[in-house]
């Protein structure tokens, strides 16, 4: 296979060093759409004695590169792990630009089918939103899989990564340093962006109250700022989906038709959430056809 | 297997052209060729006899909500015998045929398609003495044809079939609203798995009849374009009470029913 390498200019991404070894580059919020420019989750890397693990890799190989070159930055330890959130592209498509780094690529049980059934679709829609951006951009498959839990050491520094339930997508993974406490809960957790719904709406109620029990000092999130108080922001979470659930649920059971539930279900939340007519009209059109089976 | 490289071929110049028109207006340029691959050496009549509704824009192409309704009698000496639903840009752009009679009570439909990329949606109305009516509308949606992002194999495989049927309760007319949900997860046989490189096989629903007291009173070729778990509504005609029973079938050919009863005051 021909690699790629990247550019050797290509400038660091903007990091912040949210705990000792632990950097975190805020993505702006956007969407997946004509205006993606590769770069809208929170993706980073935590640093141990012996090696370094990569949270996603952001939107395309050019975010890749660059969060690449923003650990050389900071370490010239290998990187050894590339550790995938879940299957959306914002998060995976920079995978390409540490595979000349021969990591361990680890994501959920459920990723390496999902990734490979969807890849045409993914770099298709890729293709399609970055045109020349996406340049070599392309799937990588996990090496190596989470069924339920497993432990990664950098040296002298544990990560606890954990596979969770058809949620937010049917691929979620969260990772914890266990050292400074910080969690990293991928986009099973939105902050100030609309959350996102691609998996079970049930599920991600029930995971939002799993979430709680994590110990956490510090909690980075797929989308919007890490917080010092996660059930704090898990509660607001909560408050959207279950209002998602109620009147999606209600709108079924007095026969008020999918079209018009887009138009009206949750708007109570509105104010609470960036890109909220966008991202919750979509969430409406994926949790209306599941909860007609209740 | 010639087949399915006929439709990838097909999928890869969709792509490029979708590419060309980017995010500008919808775009009707395919209908010329569509037409003459489905109704060759027919005149479609251009009207309002049909009427549709859909969004302009999609949420999702995954589950793209669209409801049409033909007005036109449906008695025994002039009725809407087919309608054909044609999503241009779709890899397998023949998404259903719905075939209709003087039973049905009326031709109309309201159903969830998906849709690869924004597209014209071709509706066309066959009458029993052979005349053709057409209508279209311009949707913007994307990227539904792949197939759902999740989604357990197995348990999709074993739960495939199962189906949910109600009739509206409305005492004011003889044409009933029928409403079937099926779970299916309608496989394309466009996803290719990317170790194997071999495609997941097409498993999907093909054909729905129903009948009430022995009689059909709608019947439907479904393909690819239908979305996951098929939600179809539509009307039939009972002046007494009886038993409305629904069989369908997979690709693979496999049937399962189900009924419900029907009361007519």
């Amino acid at each position: 296979m021909a690699l790629v390498t990247g550019p050797v200019s290509a400038t660091p991404l903007p990091m912040n060093k949210i705990a000792e070894g632990v950097y975190v580059h805020i993505g702006t919020h956007g969407d997946f759409d004509k205006d993606y420019h590769g770069d809208m989750a929170n993706i980073g890397f935590i640093v141990g004695t012996s090696s370094v693990a990569i949270v996603d890799t952001g939107g395309s190989y050019k975010v890749g590169t660059e969060l690449r070159e923003a650990v050389r930055a900071v370490t010239d330890l290998p990187i050894r792990y590339v550790i995938n959130t879940h299957i959306h592209p914002d998060h995976i498509f920079g995978n390409a630009a540490f595979a000349q780094d021969k990591p361990e690529f680890i994501g959920h049980h459920n990723l390496p089918s999902t990734l490979s059934l969807n890849h045409e679709s993914l770099m298709r829609a890729l293709l399609d939103v970055l045109g020349p951006d996406a340049n070599g951009s392309e799937i990588i498959l996990p090496t190596k899989v989470v069924d339920n839990v497993m432990e990664v050491d950098l040296g002298n520094r544990k990560l606890h990564l954990q596979a969770w339930p058809k949620s937010h997508t049917n691929t979620d993974l969260t990772v914890l340093d266990e050292k400074t406490q910080t969690f990293w809960t991928g986009d099973l957790l939105f902050i100030t962006k609309t959350p996102s719904l691609d998996g079970d709406l049930k599920g991600w109620i029930s995971v939002n109250e799993g979430l709680k029990a994590v110990p956490a000092k510090m909690t980075v999130p797929g989308h919007g700022d890490p917080t010092k108080d996660k059930n704090g922001m898990l509660d607001r979470q909560g408050a959207y989906l279950n209002l998602l659930l109620k009147d999606v649920r209600e709108a079924i059971k007095n026969g008020v038709d999918m079209q018009k539930t887009i138009d009206t279900a949750a708007q109570a939340e509105k104010p609470n959430w960036v890109f909220f007519d966008l991202i919750n009209r979509r969430n409406i059109n994926h949790a209306y056809p599941q909860l007609e089976w209740e | 297997m010639k087949q399915k490289l006929m439709i990838l071929g097909l999928m890869s110049s969709v792509l490029i052209s979708f590419q060309q028109i980017g995010h500008a207006e919808v775009v009707d340029k395919y209908w010329g060729t569509l037409k003459q691959t489905y109704f060759a050496n027919k005149t479609l009549e251009e009207n309002n006899a049909i009427s549709i509704k859909a969004p302009l824009r999609a949420e999702s192409g995954a589950q793209v909500p669209f409801e049409f309704s033909v007005q036109y009698p449906q008695d025994q000496s002039q009725y809407i015998k087919s309608v054909t639903i044609i999503a241009d840009t779709n890899p397998v752009p023949l998404t259903a045929v719905y075939h209709f009679s003087p039973d049905s009570g009326k031709a109309a439909i309201n159903t969830r398609i998906r849709m690869e990329s924004d597209a014209y949606i071709h509706v066309v109305a066959e009458t029993s003495d052979g005349r053709f009516f057409m209508n279209k509308v311009p949707i913007r949606a994307a990227g539904g044809c792949g197939g759902s992002i999740g989604g357990d194999e197995s348990l999709a495989r074993q739960s495939a079939g199962k189906m949910k049927l109600s009739v509206k309760e409305d005492n004011t007319s003889a044409i009933k609203q029928a409403h079937l949900l099926i779970k299916h997860p309608m496989y394309t046989g466009l996803q290719q798995d990317l170790v194997s490189l071999g495609y997941r096989p097409a498993f999907f629903i093909n054909k729905i009849v129903a009948t009430f007291e022995g009689k059909t009173v709608f019947d439907a070729d479904t393909y690819i374009g239908v979305s996951e778990d098929p939600n179809i509504q539509f009307p039939f005609k009972a002046d007494k009470s009886g038993t409305l029973t629904v069989v369908i079938q997979d690709n693979e050919g496999k049937s399962f029913t189900t009924s419900t009863e029907v009361k007519v005051n």
